[in-house]
């Protein structure tokens, strides 16, 4: 069955293999031993300064937000000062301030928080939900298997923001809420990988053999496949973070977002979105903008470069 | 093939099926579905001037009528057009639909050409570089593209294009067919580039494979030029991932499409949705998740009978 | 340029004889870097081609004679490749990629092995020789459609009017054949390469093929590099026979000479190892034992030894340069060659007639 595209995410991940891959492309009975000569750049595990560069901004801005109490940034409450309403950037504020006199770049910090909790915390959630049900299902397969097949087809059929909102609005819309919906959001992808590649593997020898030696399902499954499916199943997650940080501020900009925590980057670009706030002071909405950039772009390479590693070509959805 | 056809048309009216019973489930379970309906207006104790009102709500609502009738009467009704009122200011929610839906499908028809237009050539000079410069520069663009979302996009561009070389207006004008185009400009534009970075890598990585083939050797042989191998003989094989892609893209677009009418304040469908997220307008946020889903799932099945109707091995038997 | 015969069969013609070789390779060398190290697909190969000769090059897959004739051609080009040596395609040197590019069609043209991946799957036969005629030599529209149909049914193809509308896959196997040779030949190249043209064909089909080969070669006064694995598809129709392995060569003789005095062991193997109608049934085939040894680190000494059953301690030290035998033009790559047939293989030297054109692969079935 041919899978069902569903965000830029999937689009991403249907690409595929790396571009240097494809360049070679394996066609048997047509490429001689000669030609099939790669670049050599891409042999091996050079780690390129993309990673470096990637891993870099990602641990610091999860620092960042981990000890925002306790940095040396300027406070968020208390310093409204009517001279320092929508300042530029500048030495003492980094990221300039907002229309109510708050330093820009410690909102921005704040906002890592909200963003990235939301985005961490949901995609665990996803990947230990949807990866259980994709082990399981492709493991035992049976009635689990298709009963769970056709949940996930019915949530991949409806468009993620739709279900999102649908949800929020009916629901509720705290910060809690919004980290479940985007975990919903995101088993669909993670519970088919994890299913494929179970599959995959559940044929393999080493399974037979374990099982040969009086293994039990359980068993198998958590120390067999779990330890080889972890690895796709993590390129996918990272990829599936930055999906989620997106997510969790669009439904912010819309206004779906938590009202009560502090802004999240979403909440931010949205706050700098009018046009009359926009034209004077574009820091207050390029910020936050920058900050998201930077974090969906390294996490995107980050899983990118993963999935290379581990050879997963096509990633199912 | 038509028992391919059935299974999924099949697959249609489960999900359809299964998506209204769950919105309808969601309204009619959380406390009095009439609050919910109509808003706290109708909260107990009722004000007495609007005991009317909520009165001729609760028979448009059927709600004197036990749960599976009800069901059945709502969706009857919106199988037939009527898709009640909007709670807020009481216009027909087909009426407001039929005024939308125009709108969105214009911005979405011109981001997805946009986007082609955009990831076709740039895809054909990626493969002609050939893992050289441009195209390693490709792949990075590529993950920058997708890396900023919607809503992080649009006002950079409003504030590069509208604001600051005041190219475009600063707000949707819909006097005629032009101008509407004109304005949409911009926000297909903020869709496209997402969609383009996806189309591009899928090209891409289907043309490194297509190039590899023999008959792509012959015709260099032939003496061919590469313009002439790229765009007459390599490309037309590798168009199949992207049509499907292409397909199930315009669905999942609707959310895309959602965050960009309500940044532009376009006044499509959307922006409608998103509105109505916001106000509680709970039958139109029905009506739309619905409609849309529906939507949604037709095209998927399109999808993939297009796609198992090109495939090549289907084709060269 | 063309010679052109439109009364007849508005086949374009090479253009007429000239003295020097038409082709002359020294010493080429193509290597390609790999992850694993350099792959010497191709480790010094000389020869000259007369027009209107025919060379058979005979090797197992992995002995470099696809990548030898796509590298004359100039088709292997990029980073990860080493092309040294010397080229001369009428005495003019030639190298690989876009100087070389004006040629390709028009002087030299190559037919691939399997005709169902080397032809275009969604273009029509016809425009597949006409979108050639048109580039290469400016024809119009109208006048490439003719000629495309003049060569379809010169190429044996019956209804060549409705096949040029056909596409690949309506197409038997041996018509695929064909189209690829009516499109080679469109422009009238003076050298063809024929990269195992039979290989993908059955049987029955293969001889005729090859038949259609030589005619055309006859009618055009066109030199053929016949690629092949098979040293049936060569006999009795290449003037000179080249056989190829670990990217060197090892044998080089005319057919007559070849097959009268063969030396290396190699070549006696190929040629044993051709079942024979004659010989009782359930007679055992005589494989080459062992594989084809790798072209990125190749064993010291001769690259055969390994797998030679006559192979003594100085092969497997020492590479042996080629050296003459009796005959001219014969030279064979081998420290003890076999000399006068007594191998104790049994081998019957396989019979040709003086004209070579009597086709002696339907006399010897091929092999698999």
């Amino acid at each position: 069955m041919t899978e069902i595209v569903n965000s830029p995410a999937s689009v991403i991940a249907a690409a595929g293999t790396s571009v240097n891959q494809a360049a070679v492309g394996m066609q048997p009975g047509n490429a001689t031993e000669a030609e099939m000569a790669v670049d050599s750049e891409f042999v091996g595990n050079k780690l390129g300064i993309g990673f470096y560069l990637s891993g870099f901004w990602i641990a610091a801005i999860s620092l960042a937000a981990l000890f925002a109490p306790w940095l040396p940034i300027k406070p968020l409450e208390g310093l409204e000062s009517l001279g320092e309403r929508e300042t530029a950037p500048s030495l003492t504020h980094f990221f300039g301030t907002n229309a109510n006199g708050k330093d820009m770049f410690a909102l921005c910090i704040w906002g890592a928080r909200t963003s990235l909790i939301v985005g961490f915390a949901s995609i665990t959630l996803g990947m230990l939900t949807g990866g259980t049900i994709g082990i399981v299902a492709g493991f035992i397969g049976g009635v689990f298997d298709k009963v769970s097949s056709f949940i996930i087809l019915l949530l991949l059929s409806i468009p993620a923001l739709i279900l999102a909102i649908f949800i929020l609005q009916s629901i509720g819309n705290s910060l809690f809420w919004i980290t479940i919906t985007i975990a919903i959001l995101s088993i669909p992808a993670l519970a088919r990988l994890a299913r494929a590649q179970t599959l995959a593997f559940a044929e393999r020898e080493f399974v037979t053999a374990s099982r040969a030696l009086g293994a039990k399902n359980g068993r198998v499954m958590v120390r067999e496949i779990l330890p080889n499916v972890l690895m796709p199943l993590l390129a996918l997650a990272l990829l599936a973070m930055a999906i989620a940080i997106v997510a969790e501020g669009t439904l912010s900009f819309l206004g779906l977002g938590a009202a009560n925590s502090s802004d999240s980057w979403g909440k931010l670009i949205f706050a700098g979105t009018p046009q009359t706030l926009l034209k004077d002071s574009p820091w207050i909405c390029f910020a936050p903008i920058l900050m998201i950039f930077l974090t969906v772009l390294s996490l995107n390479y980050l899983g990118d470069q993963v999935r290379r590693r581990f050879d997963v070509q096509d990633i199912p959805l | 093939m038509s028992s391919f056809i059935l299974k999924r048309l099949g697959l249609l009216v489960a999900v359809v099926f299964s998506v209204t019973l769950l919105t309808f489930l969601a309204v009619n379970l959380q406390g009095d579905p009439l609050v919910t309906l109509s808003g706290p207006v109708c909260e107990t104790p009722i004000d007495p001037d609007f005991v009317d009102e909520c009165i001729r709500l609760g028979e448009d609502f059927n709600l004197e009528d036990p749960l599976p009738i009800r069901y059945a009467k709502w969706v009857g009704g919106m199988a037939t057009g009527n898709f009640g009122r909007s709670l807020v200011d009481r216009v027909p929610v087909s009426t407001i639909m039929r005024q939308r839906f125009p709108e969105t499908l214009l911005l979405m028809a011109m981001a997805q050409f946009m986007a082609l237009g955009i990831a076709i050539p740039w895809a054909v000079k990626a493969a002609q570089s050939n893992n050289g410069r441009f195209d390693k520069t490709s792949t990075t663009m590529s993950f920058a593209f997708i890396a900023v979302p919607a809503f992080a996009l649009g006002p950079i561009l409003i504030y590069l294009f509208v604001l600051t070389w005041e190219i475009f207006p600063a707000s949707y004008d819909d006097a005629n067919i032009g101008s509407r185009l004109f304005s949409l400009f911009l926000p297909a534009l903020t869709l496209a580039f997402g969609l383009a970075a996806g189309y591009q890598r899928l090209l891409r990585t289907d043309l490194g494979a297509t190039l590899q083939e023999d008959f792509i050797l012959m015709a260099k042989a032939k003496g061919m030029s590469t313009r002439r191998i790229m765009w007459g003989h390599a490309l037309r094989s590798s168009l199949f991932s992207i049509v499907t892609v292409f397909a199930i893209n315009t669905g999942a677009l609707v959310g895309g499409a959602l965050v960009v009418e309500t940044i532009f304040g376009i006044t499509g469908m959307g922006g409608a949705l998103a509105e109505a997220a916001i106000r509680e307008d709970f039958t139109l946020v029905l009506a739309g998740v619905v409609v849309i889903s529906t939507g949604f799932v037709v095209l998927n099945i399109l999808a993939d009978t297009l796609y198992a109707i090109i495939d090549p091995r289907v084709r060269n038997d | 340029m063309s010679d052109q015969n439109w009364e007849s069969t508005k086949v374009i013609r090479a253009p007429g004889a000239t003295e020097a070789p038409l082709l002359e390779v020294t010493d080429l060398i193509t290597h390609f870097k790999t992850p694993r190290g350099v792959a010497r697909a191709v480790d010094g190969v000389t020869f000259t081609l007369e027009r209107g000769k025919t060379l058979g090059i005979v090797g197992e897959s992995g002995s470099g004679k696809t990548v030898l004739s796509r590298s004359i051609m100039g088709l292997i080009e990029g980073k990860n490749v080493i092309r040294t040596g010397s080229v001369k395609f009428e005495g003019k040197e030639i190298s690989s990629g876009e100087a070389i590019r004006h040629a390709w069609g028009t002087d030299m043209s190559m037919i691939f092995q399997d005709p169902m991946t080397a032809l275009n799957p969604v273009m029509k036969a016809g425009k597949q020789i006409t979108e050639s005629l048109r580039k290469n030599l400016d024809m119009d529209k109208g006048e490439a459609n003719d000629t495309a149909v003049a060569l379809l049914k010169s190429v044996g193809i019956p209804s060549p009017e409705q096949r040029v509308k056909a596409y690949p896959h309506e197409l038997s196997g041996g018509m695929r054949q064909r189209v690829m040779i009516a499109i080679a030949l469109a422009c009238g190249p003076k050298l063809l390469f024929a990269d195992e043209p039979t290989t993908a064909l059955d049987v029955t089909v293969q001889a005729q093929i090859l038949d259609l080969l030589q005619e055309q070669q006859r009618e055009r006064f066109m030199s053929v590099i016949l690629v092949t694995h098979d040293l049936g598809v060569v006999a009795g129709r290449a003037d000179e026979i080249m056989v190829m392995y670990a990217g060197q060569v090892v044998e080089k003789a005319s057919a007559r000479t070849l097959f009268a005095d063969m030396r290396h062991p190699y070549t006696h193997s190929l040629l044993q190892s051709i079942p024979k109608l004659s010989d009782p049934s359930h007679t055992r085939l005589e494989a080459i034992p062992g594989r084809p040894p790798d072209i990125v680190n190749p064993p010291k000494g001769c690259k055969f030894a390994p797998r030679c059953k006559y192979a003594q301690d100085r092969c497997h030290e020492e590479n042996p340069d080629l050296t003459e035998g009796p005959s001219g033009g014969h030279v064979y790559r081998c420290f003890y060659p076999v000399v006068g047939g007594s191998n104790g293989g049994g081998s019957t030297p396989i019979k040709l007639n003086g004209s070579g054109d009597s086709p002696v692969s339907s006399i010897t079935p091929q092999e698999a």
